[in-house]
């Protein structure tokens, strides 16, 4: 079928429409920060090097963007994603999903995870990222990915190497201190708009 | 090298999407990242019956004021193939216009039989139901006297199927100026609560309000599921 004639089928797709400033908080209360502990009070934890990342949201103004729903993605230690693709694969790990999410009230959050890693069976394996995803009000959906600083596969990654260059350190995250416990804590800044504005994909036209 | 996508566009008069929306156009995603980006989220949810009765705050207790609705539909991709066990989300004001949120200060009336959220999982045919009452129009930006039409917000999160989006009624005075309505041009018609009578007076009338997701939004995992 010629494919003009497979779009005319198709069904009209519901607009996507902005989060508006009320999403409920309360329906946010068993989701979880932590992608090491899928489960409170278990002694199984995820595999891999734990990190802390600590970040914000801000607007056009440089001001907090309060209010925002975000969204975290993620693979695992191997670099190998929980998507029903990979349930066979042995380099699964059972207590890691690499899904979080989490409505910031003033617009800073903190991720408590491990640091993915790199699939080298891939023909173009990925630097170690993190999907983030943005709801909030006045806008429709934003995504980004998320890189380590220094990190060597950054060179050959293909979505860094996709855009201009000086645009790619905005996507970097930085590792400045550690927790008490070593834990390195890693900080971005994402800037919705303005000055130093954070790239954003378009996952709608790629 | 660098390829670029839509640039963004800024819902008219609002303020906040004036703030936060990119200007610099999208980048378009290479292949080789494409997968990537579709977050799989887990399928661990579960729900109370009762999360599907907004009308009150538990079974027994007595319902909010307003006029009671029923709305009903069926999730699918845009091949028409249900989207199945997933968590659907609302929210709406309640009949004065005030959200129960602890960042609505609108100073609107509170309604102490009305929580204003719900939630409830897609069945295998991607239909789902539930009662609200009617919700209020409120007033957004009193200095511009911007006022929002009645409106439902939804999401929706299941595998890799992501939503978020608001169903509208039809022939609301206020929908013609809203900033995002106004982006959606023609296409608002999919945003439009469908309404249809009900036998009785247990509710006033329903909606049925279908959604499709697809486009930006992917359901490819789950086009190998049967
Ligand atoms: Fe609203």
């Amino acid at each position: 079928m010629p494919h003009s004639d497979r779009k005319i089928n198709q069904l009209k797709l519901t607009n996507e429409d902005t989060l508006g400033p009320y999403y409920p908080i309360s329906l946010c209360d068993n989701d979880n920060m932590n992608m090491i502990k899928i489960h409170s009070g278990i002694v199984h934890k995820a595999t891999g090097e734990k990190i802390i990342i600590k970040g914000c949201i801000k607007d056009k103004n440089g001001s907090l963007a309060h209010g925002c729903l975000l969204e975290f993605w993620q693979a695992n230690e191997h670099g190998i994603y929980r998507s029903p693709d990979e349930e066979n694969n042995d380099k699964i790990d059972p207590w890691f999903t690499g899904y979080a999410r989490h409505r910031t009230m003033d617009g800073n959050f903190k991720l408590t995870t491990i640091k993915p890693g790199v699939n080298n069976d891939l023909d173009m394996p990925r630097a170690p990222n993190i999907t983030l995803t943005i709801f909030s009000d006045g806008i429709m959906r934003l995504v980004t990915q998320l890189f380590f600083d220094g990190e060597e596969s950054n060179e050959t990654d293909p979505l860094l190497l996709s855009i201009p260059k000086e645009m790619r350190k905005r996507l970097l995250l930085k590792a400045m201190t550690r927790a008490d416990d070593g834990t390195t804590i890693y900080n971005i800044e994402i800037n919705m708009s303005g000055e130093n504005e954070t790239p954003f994909f378009d996952d709608l036209l790629s | 090298m660098t390829k670029y996508g839509r640039t963004l566009q800024i819902g008219p008069t609002d303020l906040t999407s004036e703030k936060r929306t990119p200007r610099h156009p999208l980048h378009l995603i290479p292949e080789a990242a494409r997968a990537s980006f579709v977050p799989y989220a887990p399928y661990d949810f579960s729900v109370l019956g009762s999360e599907a009765d907004m009308t009150r705050l538990t079974p027994g207790r007595p319902q909010a004021d307003g006029d009671y609705i029923k709305i009903t539909g069926k999730i699918t991709d845009q091949y028409g193939r249900p989207i199945k066990n997933s968590m659907i989300e609302v929210w709406n004001a309640n009949k004065y216009g005030r959200y129960t949120h602890i960042e609505d200060f609108s100073g609107l009336q509170l309604d102490p039989n009305f929580l204003g959220t719900g939630r409830m999982i897609s069945d295998d045919d991607g239909n789902y139901e539930f009662w609200t009452v009617r919700p209020g129009q409120y007033l957004a930006l009193p200095d511009i006297s911007r006022w929002r039409p009645k409106h439902i917000h939804f999401s929706i999160r299941g595998g890799s199927s992501r939503l978020i989006t608001q169903m509208y009624f039809k022939n609301d005075p206020h929908n013609d100026r809203d900033p995002m309505r106004i982006l959606m041009g023609d296409n608002f018609e999919q945003n439009i609560g469908k309404q249809y009578d009900i036998e009785g007076d247990e509710f006033d009338c329903g909606y049925k309000f279908d959604i499709v997701i697809g486009g930006r939004n992917p359901t490819f995992f789950e086009n190998d599921l049967t």
